[in-house]
């Protein structure tokens, strides 16, 4: 018996030592910046709902991009472009550009992305908003002019958006987009392993050689929030996207990891407005009485409201020039009954809440709405799906959902296409020609003070009439201290490019 | 021996035919199961248009009956297809990969449980009811009840967070292979030790006094052999059948059941794959992690069958007239 025992001993010390040391990665003196991804793949520009964001936007390169400071477009493959009246779009592009092939970057790939989001069998996500485009004509290698059906003076946002990378007329996309993606990007890719890893090396040939100080973006897919949160903590990865609320807290007894929120996104609470009993504005008006903001923003997002989170009544974010600034609405829930009564519910009123369960911040507030309306007579049950399931099953055809939103740095993109009478996304099912009529008016105004004043008797309307509230959420994203720069616009698309390391 | 050859002979017949019918449950399962890839990766911004346009690409569209056969047919040949969520990506450059490390981890696992659970289940079983029995009963009772996710957690706490000795996560840093990071195996081999020690000692513990009072052992006690050459020349010989039954059983588990240790740690193998998989409703790619579970299921389990019946004399002489 002791001889198995010794046995044993030896075994178990042979099997430490054997995977004793090397435990920390090695950072060989090259100036990198190391990324969780928690979703796993590499989108063709097109169909690209998000994933992983640090890659796709640091490969490929858009006409313009979005000042992540100042909220302004800024030049970027097209150095400089114009409109005459909203209709006629002349954009001046950069010479000296290349792809990561070599090949030189003209007009032809601007005229090829343009019209690729028309291509029905590609199913382009930016395809609602280029159908307005009558041609594209290219006037010589570097001049291009997009001609519109008809006036939109904030036209040149769509080219910020990021299904909108400049993708070169001579690369087939169908076959290598999602194993060997290829643009005219700050970085190239070198390495890949799908579903694990991806390394991003600096592109020696870019235009611009004062950006991209850092020479390699390492970046791990990690399916599990908490395990890449882990390797933030053990110095393992220098930026964490989407990280909770929750995860924010834990975060804050660690020196060196910054949370930040470079920006708010939206969750839009949508009441269906053409069936009972949204259908009745009184019903609406009682459920948005038996809110309070401040409430819903500690319970979800565990912060106080105005800090890292935004509520009102309308589809316009807090953070826009385009929002109306007017006091938020007290919550009264005697009123929120009287209201109830006078649509004929003395009784209260029982209604679905359809919503994601797996995306981020929808269950608590979910749960909130339903804890809230209660004193004032709604009963809410809740149904949550993960997201596929809710998009594709129950979305658009539901009486009350919840739904994210990207922030729009235009706020006329969204407009049209989610209140307006038949509009693809239109959620709420108002249907209404005041709003269709200012929705036209601020697609179509040329004048910015006019097209404001559009904007505001929207919020006017959405205010007293509105089928909707708008809780803008956080987007945290957590940080190594040794990173600076982080540049983050509400285009969504991270600009690894300007930043550096200490 | 001839009765061992037909009893491996009916068992890999059985281990086909169950395969072939697993293929079909599995690829019908997988495809009912709620979800669309094709909202899955076009999100909330795709139109009805967007969506079938996508599902065209991806060959969505096609009857199931015929998406089978192209799957089962190509599968036996060796392709398992490319993965819906990413064009263009052969399924065979990211699996077997995961399957490689998967396998070192299990192995690991089983390095450090089966000498361990077998050692401490016989000391418990020779001295029964003594207080070392009761302390190694309750320790393998205690690390049974644990949930992988919660002794994985202490195991983090303990060893990365505190001692900070061993790596918080087990992901292998880029531009190296787990050769060079064999230390990341450590947490999540202990995780699954926790789990396998409780289930293995107690039936090692079990068997062994089963063995002790049966009336051979008695007899070699009574002949005046000392108790430590009868326990290792004699009990532990027969004691050791349940056990490897436990095990071999337990072997399908350890392979393809490490979805929760592995997303845990993050640790790149085919658990965590699986995952990835259905998070992203990658038909193909699930499809293909099942199947490869199944047939590991089915190989352990008739691999600890054929052993048991050679390593049972019982069965292994039937016919040769003992």
């Amino acid at each position: 018996m002791r001889r198995i025992s010794i046995m044993l001993i030896l075994f178990i010390c042979g099997f430490s030592l054997l995977f004793a040391g090397g435990e920390k990665e090695s950072i060989s003196g090259v100036k990198t910046i190391r990324i969780a991804e928690q979703v796993p793949g590499l989108i063709t520009p097109g169909v690209w709902d998000g994933q992983a964001f640090s890659m796709n936007s640091s490969i490929y390169e858009y006409l313009i991009e979005i000042d992540s400071n100042s909220g302004e477009l800024v030049p970027l493959l097209a150095k400089s472009w114009g409109t005459d009246d909203g209709t006629n779009w002349t954009f001046n592009l950069r010479e000296g550009v290349k792809f990561h092939d070599g090949s030189a970057f003209n007009s032809e790939d601007v005229k090829y992305t343009i019209e690729r989001t028309l291509d029905p069998s590609i199913g382009h996500l930016k395809r609602p908003d280029f159908e307005i485009v009558d041609y594209v004509e290219i006037v010589d290698e570097y001049t291009i002019t997009v001609h519109l059906k008809e006036a939109r003076p904030t036209f040149d946002y769509q080219f910020t958006d990021y299904n909108m990378a400049i993708l070169s007329s001579s690369y087939d996309y169908d076959t290598f987009g999602e194993s060997k993606p290829m643009g005219t990007g700050p970085y190239k890719m070198v390495q890949y392993i799908p579903k694990e890893s991806a390394v991003l090396e600096k592109n020696r040939d870019y235009w611009d050689t004062s950006v991209a100080p850092i020479e390699r973006l390492l970046i791990y897919f990690i399916a599990d929030i908490d395990a890449s949160v882990s390797m933030l903590e053990d110095d393992r990865v220098d930026v964490v996207p989407f990280v909770t609320p929750a995860i924010r807290k834990r975060l804050e007894s660690f020196e060196n990891v910054t949370v930040i929120s470079p920006y708010q996104e939206q969750r839009f609470i949508a009441m269906r407005a053409d069936k009972a009993p949204f259908d009745d504005n009184n019903v609406r008006l009682a459920f948005k009485y038996a809110m309070d903001p401040h409430i819903i923003s500690r319970s979800v997002a565990q912060s106080e409201l105005g800090k890292d989170t935004n509520y009102n009544e309308t589809p316009i974010m807090n953070m826009l020039v385009e929002y109306k600034e007017r006091p938020l609405r007290e919550r009264d829930i005697h009123k929120a009954k009287e209201l109830l009564t006078k649509a004929g519910y003395p009784n209260g009123v029982t209604v679905d809440l359809y919503y994601s369960s797996d995306h981020p911040f929808e269950t608590d507030l979910a749960q909130t709405l339903k804890e809230l309306s209660a004193p004032a007579g709604f009963v809410l049950n809740l149904k949550g799906y993960t997201r596929d399931i809710f998009l594709s099953q129950y979305w658009l055809n539901v009486p009350m959902s919840i739904t994210g939103w990207g922030g729009r740095p235009d706020p006329s993109m969204l407009l049209a296409l989610a209140f307006k009478t038949g509009g693809s996304w239109n959620e709420t099912h108002m249907s209404d020609s005041y709003v269709d009529n200012l929705i036209e008016k601020i697609s179509n105004e040329v004048d910015f003070e006019k097209r404001l004043s559009y904007y505001h008797d929207l919020q006017d309307y959405f205010y007293e009439n509105g089928a909707l509230i708008n809780f803008q959420v956080p987007l945290y994203i957590a940080i190594n201290n040794r990173v600076i720069n982080y540049s983050h616009p509400l285009s969504m698309i991270p600009q690894y490019k300007y930043m550096d390391i200490k | 021996m001839s009765n061992i050859i037909e009893i491996i002979l009916k068992r890999v017949g059985t281990l086909f035919a169950t395969l072939l019918i697993m293929s079909f449950i599995i690829f019908i399962l997988v495809e009912i199961m709620p979800g669309d890839v094709a909202q899955m990766i076009l999100g909330q911004s795709a139109t009805e248009e967007s969506l079938a346009a996508l599902r065209e690409v991806k060959g969505l569209n096609e009857p199931l009956l015929t998406r089978y056969w192209k799957w089962i047919s190509q599968a036996v040949q060796g392709d398992l297809g490319e993965s819906l969520y990413m064009k263009g990506v052969a399924i065979n450059s990211i699996l077997w990969r995961r399957v490689g490390h998967s396998l070192v981890l299990a192995a690991t696992a089983f390095l450090i449980f089966v000498p361990l659970s077998i050692f401490f289940g016989v000391l418990a079983g020779v001295r029964e009811k003594k207080f070392s029995d009761s302390l190694i009963s309750f320790f393998g009772l205690a690390t049974m009840a644990l949930p992988e996710f919660v002794s994985g957690i202490l195991l983090i706490t303990v060893f990365a967070v505190k001692l900070d000795v061993l790596p918080i996560v087990s992901v292998i840093p880029i531009g190296e292979t787990l050769w060079q990071n064999l230390n990341i195996l450590i947490l999540p081999a202990l995780s699954i030790t926790f789990v396998m020690f409780g289930y293995v000692s107690r039936m090692q513990r079990s068997s062994v006094i089963n063995v002790m009072n049966s009336d051979y052992i008695r007899s070699a006690i009574l002949k005046g052999m000392s108790k430590r050459y009868v326990i290792f020349r004699h009990a532990l010989k027969n004691a050791l059948l349940p056990t490897i039954t436990i095990i071999g059983m337990n072997m399908g588990w350890l392979f393809g059941g490490l979805v929760v240790v592995e997303t845990l740690f993050g640790y790149p193998g085919m658990g965590s794959l699986l995952m990835t998989a259905i998070r992203t409703r990658d038909l193909p790619l699930i499809q293909a992690c099942v199947l490869l579970i199944t047939v590991i299921y089915s190989l352990s389990t008739m691999i600890t069958d054929i052993l048991y019946n050679y390593l049972n004399p019982l069965i292994r002489f039937e016919g040769e007239g003992v």
